[in-house]
């Protein structure tokens, strides 16, 4: 693990590309969930997500190479909760990135369903040159 | 993750504690698949212990229960915490694996 740097509301968070780091990454959700208000239940909802939208990293953008960088950003803005997942692996294809049918069981496919369960944006930032930037933000009070 | 290898009055439980993720799931797939590989059923899996589990824990079953399905063999699993469960169900993997309250249920049936 890099560093951490925070500001009012805000964290950064830079892991090696290495599943070990995982765990790391879902105790920093779970804490700055909680710091920015979500419900106990919302916390573990992000917590997942953003653990399989790192995992999809290291999986598809860097191939499994465990040497990488995946730096996620955390920050609330006008009740909002919005976690940024940056690398700079292999570009995805956002037009092609779909989850199985949940209909149709099989090992795989489950990980997008699960990001797009816990947030209401679920967004790669298209100006990024190299790598990707996935932008993910959910709704902080009503419904959690 | 730690799993512990239990003997129930003959049946074999997977003892499973902590997390669950893509870290930890290979080494619960190459258990899980030495079980299958030898043809055991039913074989148990006891959640009591479980903290976390993510889509690539979640695949570890769904494709050691299709491998068991190949020789009719039974995956049960025991003490699912409710967040766990909830993502069960969402997957709709509720009603694909069997489901017990207890060690003694999932034997019984």
């Amino acid at each position: 693990m890099e560093c951490i740097a925070a500001m009012k509301d805000s964290a950064v968070i830079s892991i090696p590309s290495d599943p070990k780091y995982l765990s790391v990454i879902r105790s920093v959700v779970a804490a700055m969930g909680g710091i920015c208000g979500l419900g106990d239940s919302a916390v573990e909802d992000v917590k997942l997500a953003v653990d399989e939208a790192c995992a999809n990293v290291i999986r598809h953008a860097y191939r499994g190479d465990t040497g990488q960088k995946i730096v996620v950003k955390f920050r609330v803005i006008a009740k909002r909760f919005e976690v940024v997942i940056e690398d700079n692996g292999v570009k995805a294809q956002p037009h092609l990135i779909a989850g199985r049918d949940l209909d149709d069981v099989r090992p795989g496919g489950l990980g997008i369903h699960l990001i797009k369960r816990a947030f209401d944006v679920f967004q790669f930032d298209e100006r990024k040159r190299k790598g990707n930037r996935l932008r993910l933000v959910r709704r902080i009070g009503g419904g959690q | 993750m730690k799993i512990e290898v239990v003997d129930c009055k003959g049946v074999k439980v997977l003892a499973l504690s902590g997390d669950i993720d893509m870290y930890s799931s290979p080494d619960l797939r190459k258990e899980l698949m030495h079980f299958v590989h030898k043809k055991v059923s039913p074989l148990l899996v006891d959640f009591r212990g479980v903290s976390y589990i993510d889509s690539s824990g979640i695949a570890t079953f769904v494709e050691g229960l299709k491998s068991m399905m190949g020789y009719g063999g039974k995956l049960k699993f025991v003490g699912i915490p409710e967040k766990i469960m909830e993502i069960l169900c969402f997957a709709k993997l509720d009603r694909v694996f069997e489901i017990y309250g207890s060690i003694d249920d999932a034997c019984r049936n």
